[in-house]
């Protein structure tokens, strides 16, 4: 494989990043065949050294994306950064698609339970004043309340408990991922013309 | 394809093996990856993922440094959270590598 060919594979596996990472690990690697090129090696053999670029843009997509997602908790930085893990092919998707689904519909049923509690809430303190009910207005603006801050504190406890699934899952996916398929040995340079 | 026993040791041993190398000296990836590419055999690309990891988790920083010939090197070098983890590593690695070596019956 050629150095070109290496580089143009490797880019085709970084797309979708931001810009900049892609541009920081292609960097890294014209650097590697700068210096390796300058010891006297051949474009090939650095190439072949250098291992499979497919494999090692997988690790590096993951990297990046958990990177993103220790920088920034917000569900999308979430979403990269699992389908990430996922593409590694450490993790069984078919053993752990079930448990993932399950758990995700009781987190967002969780979610809509504290949404629709902090909805009536701001309902009952707005409108309860002007019901008459059972304890006067006082009664219904503490219930009012009392709903809100329910529905709140539920919603916290969801997001805490989605950011610690995405973290478990993230762990998992990279431990099997170093343990299971490690690129330790250069690839053979036939597999190279063949895929 | 060899053993997977071989490569599995091999992958536990690389982050201690580049936090060593680190704690003798600053380095740049290219001699990271030859230095560990000839003594244990490891892929060199891999040394790029494992870079960009360590940085994540605190463990190494880089520095620019000005080359003579061509564009500027980027080196490596431990932070204080990388002398300790390696610190914690070595005594890991040590107790357990005594330990297997106790089972296998050698001094």
């Amino acid at each position: 494989m050629t150095r070109h060919d290496f580089i143009a594979r490797l880019r085709q596996g970084l797309v979708g990043l931001p810009l900049q990472a892609q541009s920081d690990i292609v960097a890294d690697y014209e650097t590697h065949f700068n210096e390796g090129l300058a010891a006297g090696r051949s474009e090939a053999d650095v190439a072949a050294a250098l291992g499979d670029p497919d494999r090692l843009a997988r690790e590096l997509r993951t990297e990046v994306g958990v990177q993103r997602w220790q920088a920034q908790r917000n569900p999308e930085a979430a979403a990269a950064a699992v389908f990430a893990v996922l593409g590694l092919g450490a993790i069984d998707i078919l053993v752990l698609l079930p448990i993932l689904i399950t758990v995700v519909s009781v987190l967002c049923a969780f979610g809509i339970v504290a949404l629709v509690g902090f909805v009536a809430g701001a309902f009952v303190l707005a409108a309860g004043p002007f019901a008459h009910g059972p304890g006067g207005i006082g009664a219904a603006l503490l219930t009012g309340l009392g709903m809100m801050a329910g529905g709140v504190s539920m919603a916290s406890v969801v997001t805490l408990v989605s950011i610690g699934l995405v973290n478990a899952l993230i762990w998992y996916g990279r431990l099997h991922y170093r343990l299971l398929k490690p690129a330790i040995d250069p690839q053979p340079v036939g597999e190279f013309a063949a895929s | 394809m060899p053993e997977a026993i071989d490569i599995q040791l091999k992958k536990g041993a690389l982050d201690l093996c580049v936090l060593a190398l680190l704690s003798r000296g600053d380095s740049y990836a290219y001699e990271i990856a030859s230095r560990l590419s000839e003594t244990i055999g490891m892929g060199e690309g891999t040394i790029y993922p494992l870079m960009r990891r360590m940085q994540a988790d605190g463990l190494v920083e880089t520095y620019l440094v000005e080359s003579s010939a061509g564009p500027s090197r980027k080196y490596y070098r431990l932070t204080a959270a990388g002398q300790t983890s390696f610190a914690a590593q070595k005594d890991a690695w040590r107790s357990f590598a005594g330990a297997v070596q106790t089972i296998l019956g050698e001094p």
